[in-house]
């Protein structure tokens, strides 16, 4: 199968799997097309991304961080909690795969493998980790200077 | 004015942000805000996921402390967006209490979707990251019809109140357990890709998010619990597949 036609159908998953998790945590209306269409450009970016960085790890802290500017942004402008849109649009990033495959090398008592998978598991979660601290920390950083700078020329 | 109600009222509207999936942070910063704008002399709050303690001292300096226990979390992102709306409003618009208990009453009962269309939603998450992770579309069928199941599961758990690390263990031994069948019996080709689907759906995807923003936030001691809590969940989901393939590999089906 060609890579784009791959590609298109992996994001429309992903999409579909944003979408999913939006209804189940009980988001609707406006909201509910926002926080899956998060899921659309987040994994887009994931996947173009892989034109100019090999590693993994680091296209899930560029899209992570992409994903919190996106939710902190959209919950300023809906005046909404941040996790309505930072949860559903990280969730195509969530390293299931990786995850299953792990509990599958400790089935199977690959003990070399089970530790490698295992590692890279929590590597991944930890990018995305630091991707969405990173956004968060400076939105919060900016917002005190600004609400300062704010009250010293009222 | 009622001091005793009013901390009541601000305790029911942190308690209910708590259960739908807020942070610490805001569950905190909203008690104190609804506390000061209405005029108390001073507010100390303290939660972590399971607790929120809070002591008010009113104008005739007297000191009122209440407590509420949090046993188990339904993440509901709507009502935590009235809630976070009805605190707003008390902070600029200062509504009589009774007014708020029953609004606060309102958002309590507030719906949510159907179990039916979460059953098909369900489905419809376990097939789609079942091809997303490489599987073809015959696995995502499988996947999809395992996912409405693992639903029904879950609302078993949720109507016998097991505990959290328990009832993810039960529901990923069921979803393995019924993936080997199938693959054992020639429906679905890839019993990795229809797994992973499904155990997409058991990630405490908000658990883990949540535990991020407290710990950024300094609430050191919230964001560790959440975060042990997270860790306890993900080994009991691989627990449960563990124990459904040996049950499997040991009957020889």
């Amino acid at each position: 199968m060609n890579i784009i036609v791959k590609s298109i159908i992996q994001v429309l998953m992903g999409t579909i799997g944003s979408f999913g998790f939006s209804i189940l945590y009980n988001i609707r209306g406006k909201k509910l097309i926002l926080a899956g269409l998060g899921g659309l450009f987040s994994w887009s970016l994931c996947l173009v991304l892989q034109i100019w960085f090999e590693s993994e790890v680091i296209r899930y802290f560029l899209s992570a961080a992409f994903v919190a500017v996106y939710a902190e942004a959209l919950a300023r402008i809906m005046k909404t909690p941040t996790t309505t849109f930072l949860v559903p649009a990280i969730i195509p990033h969530v390293p299931g795969g990786s995850l299953y495959y792990t509990m599958k090398f400790a089935l199977n008592q690959q003990w070399y493998d089970f530790f490698s998978r295992a590692f890279y598991t929590v590597e991944l979660a930890l990018a995305l980790a630091m991707g969405i601290i990173a956004i968060s920390s400076l939105v919060k950083f900016i917002f005190a200077v600004i609400n300062k700078l704010k009250k010293k020329s009222a | 004015m009622d001091s005793s109600f009013l901390l009541s009222c601000a305790l029911d509207i942190g308690e209910q942000m708590l259960i739908s999936g807020a942070e610490i942070y805001r569950v905190e910063d909203c008690i104190k805000r609804i506390c000061s704008s209405y005029g108390v002399k001073r507010i100390d709050v303290f939660t972590i996921t399971s607790s929120i303690i809070a002591t008010l001292e009113d104008n005739e300096h007297r000191n009122i402390t209440q407590t509420r226990r949090i046993s188990s979390y339904k993440t509901d992102l709507t009502k935590l967006d009235k809630l976070n709306q009805l605190s707003r409003e008390m902070c600029t618009k200062k509504p009589d209490l009774e007014v708020v208990h029953e609004k606060i009453k309102a958002i309590k009962n507030s719906k949510r979707y159907p179990l039916w269309f979460e059953c098909i939603t369900y489905g419809a998450i376990a097939g789609a990251f079942t091809v997303f992770f490489g599987g073809s579309f015959a696995d995502a069928g499988v996947s999809a019809i395992i996912g409405v199941v693992l639903r029904l599961i879950v609302y078993l758990n949720g109507i016998s109140k097991v505990n959290q690390v328990f009832s993810s263990l039960l529901s990923s031994f069921a979803m393995c357990f019924l993936a080997f069948l199938c693959v054992n019996n020639g429906f679905g080709e890839s019993i990795d890709n229809i797994v992973i689907g499904n155990i997409m759906l058991l990630i405490p995807g908000v658990g883990l998010t949540n535990s991020l923003r407290d710990l950024i936030s300094g609430d050191i001691m919230a964001g560790v619990l959440r975060l042990c809590e997270v860790i306890l969940i993900a080994l009991s989901i691989a627990a449960g597949y563990i124990l459904s393939a040996l049950v499997i590999g040991g009957a020889g089906i």
